[in-house]
């Protein structure tokens, strides 16, 4: 997960600016986008991938980025730093990207939410040293996770189809708006030259990556086919960010929790090659509760 | 004679009460005392240091196998291709299935850092099932969620998924064994969680991996 994070960080920085304005008028034209488009869910327990032929060539790269470059840089700079030293510098970019998350807070109108993001930046800016602790979350204003691409997700935009992008990674059409829309939420580049700016995010990627070495590695081991584990794991957790944990039925927990229940009405299940199953093993429907 | 009963009667008050209250206290845990009781008898084993990491491994898997309900979790992982599995190959597959989540999971025993575990809320599910929702506190602040879903069986409530910061370990499995068994079949998907498991067992830890703090 943290892999994720880590990429979809990548264009995710962000300076105080007039966000609201930019993030409605993205807002627009996306939702405009949307609305075009008819809502297509995943196939019941599998996901909504017809690209991924491509996909998994992307996919190929994005590792082999990580395991020539990115993976030895963030090892040595692990080796260097303290993991409480990563942590401080994870919250300094943490902090930077409020403008990002209150905008997507007021878009959603959770006012609450804005309130709590705006409380957190007040406190961790002066009293956190400029975002490197975190004493907000100790105060109970705990952080919201709210990004563009949510925000069309709750306004009932579909996902679309799963897209891995190069460097990014894990996305979808929704969420690629919503990305380039949150980059232009913090017109930074504006203000401040283009060399501290990607500074910034390099330093960023290698840091959260750092974070990240075990449990992308220990996701590795877990996993039988590591590029269907991630596409799933970014589509559910990106559902429940949406949903913000809430126990917002997805429409797939029945499908989960009780899969024997009525045949498929031409929905399109795996399809189990010819020859796969033994013949003796069919029949057998009865016994599977 | 006065004197050696006197410790028994807070005692011997406990247990009237407990008969009072009657059924209650004899009835099965119910699914959040159930997490309850797992989660500390995780902890206690991952905090012994008198215990070998293999040791630990061992009671733990113990402690698992009686809470965990494979049988429904390798059905819901397969969803309908469980059907088309002959009796042997469901077995196999549930013992090669249990074996990877062990060694997976068994795995990371030895990176126990003083994590705590609350449970937050537990909630009744569609049809019986329950969930309970916990976080786990960590030393460095990295809270994350873990919501586990029990259902019963028999009288016992046994755990059938366990949901980390959103993301279902059944609808994760299940995704990636779709794609492993409409390209090969199971008898490919058990051959490859065999070589996996034993591959796991060998791996050297890369000591550079290991997590802070």
């Amino acid at each position: 997960m943290r892999s994720t994070d880590a990429r979809s960080r990548l264009a995710m920085h962000s300076r105080p600016t007039w966000p609201a304005l930019c993030g409605m008028l993205v807002l627009t034209l996306a939702l405009a986008g949307c609305a075009g488009a008819t809502a297509r869910g995943a196939a019941p327990g599998g996901a909504y991938d017809p690209l991924e032929p491509v996909n998994r060539k992307v996919f190929w790269f994005n590792d082999k980025f990580d395991q020539y470059l990115l993976k030895p840089v963030a090892t040595g700079w692990d080796w260097l730093l303290p993991g409480a030293v990563e942590r401080s510098v994870r919250n300094f970019f943490d902090n930077l990207r409020f403008p990002v998350r209150a905008t997507n807070d007021l878009l959603q109108v959770k006012l609450e939410h804005a309130a709590v993001d705006l409380g957190r930046f007040a406190v961790n800016t002066t009293v956190g040293a400029a975002g490197f602790f975190d004493p907000a979350t100790t105060w109970g204003l705990e952080r919201n996770n709210e990004d563009l691409g949510q925000t069309l997700g709750y306004y009932g935009c579909p996902a679309g189809p799963y897209l891995v992008l190069p460097i990014f990674g894990p996305s979808n059409p929704r969420d690629a708006i919503g990305l380039a829309g949150d980059s232009f939420i913090a017109v930074y580049p504006i203000f401040v030259p283009f060399v501290y700016t990607f500074s910034a995010t390099v330093v960023d990627t290698v840091n959260s990556r750092a974070l990240a070495l075990t449990s992308v590695e220990e996701a590795k081991k877990a996993s039988l086919d590591f590029y269907s584990a991630v596409r799933d794991a970014y589509t559910q957790r990106r559902q429940r960010l949406i949903n913000d944990g809430a126990e917002a039925p997805t429409g797939n927990e029945n499908e989960l929790y009780f899969p024997d229940d009525g045949e498929p009405s031409g929905a399109p299940g795996v399809v189990v090659p010819p020859g796969a199953a033994p013949t003796g093993g069919n029949g057998q429907g009865g016994g599977a509760r | 004679m006065r004197r050696r009963w006197a410790p028994c009667v807070p005692g011997a008050a406990l247990v009237l009460c407990a008969l009072l209250v009657g059924q209650i206290s004899f009835a099965a845990p119910g699914p959040r005392e159930v997490i309850d009781e797992t989660a500390n008898q995780v902890l206690v084993v991952l905090r012994d240091k008198s215990l070998e990491k293999q040791q630990k491994i061992h009671r733990i898997e113990d402690i698992a196998y009686a809470r965990f309900d494979f049988d429904t979790i390798s059905r819901l992982v397969l969803a309908r291709n469980w059907n088309s599995l002959s009796d042997s190959q469901q077995r196999e597959f549930v013992k090669e299935f249990k074996e990877h989540l062990s060694v997976t999971y068994g795995r990371n025993v030895d990176s126990y850092s003083n994590e705590k575990v609350v449970i937050v809320s537990d909630r009744e599910e569609a049809r019986g099932d329950w969930t309970v929702k916990t976080k786990i506190i960590r030393s460095t602040g990295d809270d994350f969620q873990v919501d586990y879903r029990l259902r019963q069986k028999d009288a016992d409530w046994k755990i059938i998924d366990v949901v980390i910061e959103g993301v279902s370990l059944i609808a994760n499995f299940r995704s990636q064994f779709q794609d492993i068994i409409s390209s090969g079949g199971i008898d490919h998907l058990i051959t490859l969680l065999r070589e996996k498991n034993a591959a796991g067992e060998t791996i050297v830890e890369n000591p550079k991996l290991k997590p802070k703090d």
